[in-house]
């Protein structure tokens, strides 16, 4: 294990000429040390492998999901209902645009287009918050809210599940709850996409009381000049309100 | 549908993205995925590809295009649909020809460790020559018999995760504690590996 230690700082540290030629010439002159580094690279390989596996298979659960090839050429009839469908759905989406949007139904769409379902992770084995993610799909939103709870309880620093449980709360209407949970997320300043402040305001939306609609308009103004996480979004809702 | 951080990117929102690190990139994975999955359809109608060979060509893309995004051999010259289409068709045609000369997959990882290259010339060929004797299927089946933590620790290490990274997916208390036990894990591996 020592020697691993050893190994790995090699290929993951800076480097360092000294370190450098001892460490190839131990290769070339013990071949006990050069096995050992082949073992290290075969095994992260391997391991890069297994992840490609793992990940494949959760494509392809995301694919089945969402059907995105669609029925084979026997099944046209399906697209020409479809397509009607589509105009049907367009005419009445021109109708709807003309008429004033409430932010209720805008946040109503929101929360019924995005999140019906949310993604499953990539380890495809029993974790909790898989677990959660699973009976949350399921519509089972009071046990998930529950289950994501559970996880915060026993690791308050996990973004996702705070996450989770805001959505589950949320869609349980319970709407302090779920504001509770999204303005927690507003401390991971480090992540990438952090939808702390569409939340909050899809909340407010959701909930409706007096002084909740400007409150929302206030956050949406936010992420556009701060060009955070959902930025095109709240430029849409912005124009509509 | 996807949740809640799934909103539509351009291209440079995309790969910077898929650039930085943090316990929700495997998001940002599926958005690419999902943006371009209409592939799939393409495969069939273009090349006559069954849905699942379609289906492999596409994930194999989306797989070969992330480490490409990740490493910086993605330079955003061309757009990335077509970046990704130019790397699908070929993948089309590479089935297309195993079907037709009948070859059997390879079991052997394809790519060769960026971490390899990093050795000079002499010594990576001696490490290159004892992994040439590796039995790779062997050493998959040993990973495959670590216990569900150890397993899921050197999967997230194979597709470099950091150890802070893999401390809060796994929620081990920091990044010190996942290098010991993921370098016990690796040691662990070794053995069974080596006791065949």
């Amino acid at each position: 294990m020592d020697n691993l230690d050893y190994i790995e700082s090699y290929f993951t540290d800076e480097p360092d000429p000294v370190r450098t030629r001892e460490f190839e010439n131990r290769i070339e002159s013990d071949p006990a040390f050069a096995e050992q580094v082949a073992f290290y690279l075969s095994a992260f390989q391997v391991s890069g492998e297994a992840a490609r596996i793992v990940k494949k298979e959760h494509f392809k659960e995301i694919y089945k999901k969402n059907h995105i090839a669609g029925p084979g050429p026997v099944r046209k009839l399906v697209y020409y209902m479809a397509a009607a469908a589509v105009v049907a759905g367009m005419v009445f989406g021109i109708y709807t645009y003309v008429k004033s949007v409430s932010p209720k139904q805008l946040a109503d769409r929101y929360v019924n287009g995005h999140l019906q379902t949310l993604g499953v992770t990539m380890s495809g084995r029993s974790d909790n918050l898989q677990t959660g993610l699973r009976l949350y799909n399921e519509g089972r939103y009071e046990e998930a809210l529950l289950q994501f709870e559970k996880i915060i309880r026993s690791d308050t620093s996990l973004f996702t599940a705070k996450e989770y449980a805001g959505i589950a709360a949320l869609r349980l209407k319970e709407y302090n709850k779920a504001l509770s949970y999204f303005e927690q997320l507003e401390i991971y300043n480090g992540l990438y996409a952090n939808p702390a402040l569409i939340l909050q305001a899809v909340t407010l939306m959701e909930r409706n009381q007096p002084g909740d609609a400007a409150k929302a308009k206030q956050l949406l103004k936010r992420i556009v000049d701060q060009d955070l996480e959902g930025k095109e979004l709240a430029q849409e809702w912005l124009r509509k309100l | 549908m996807d949740s809640a951080g799934s909103f539509h990117y351009n291209d440079q929102e995309i790969i910077k993205q898929l650039r930085q690190s943090g316990i929700d990139k495997r998001r940002s994975e599926e958005q690419l995925f999902n943006r371009f999955a209409y592939f799939v359809r393409e495969g069939m109608t273009k090349h006559a590809l069954s849905e699942d060979e379609s289906f492999d060509a596409y994930s194999d893309t989306i797989l070969a295009a992330l480490e490409n995004i990740r490493n910086e051999h993605f330079e955003a010259r061309a757009s990335l649909k077509t970046y990704l289409y130019q790397i699908f068709h070929n993948k089309c045609v590479d089935l297309l020809r195993k079907r037709t000369t009948h070859k059997n997959s390879v079991h052997r990882p394809e790519s060769i460790s960026d971490r390899l290259m990093l050795l000079t010339d002499t010594a990576r060929s001696v490490v290159q020559k004892m992994m040439d004797q590796a039995d790779w299927n062997l050493l998959r089946e040993k990973l495959d018999q670590l216990e569900d933590k150890c397993r899921q620790m050197l999967t997230y290490w194979g597709d470099n995760y950091s150890d802070k990274e893999i401390a809060a997916l796994l929620r081990y208390k920091n990044a010190d504690v996942v290098k010991t036990s993921r370098l016990r894990c690796l040691d662990r591996l070794r053995n069974l590996y080596k006791a065949k």
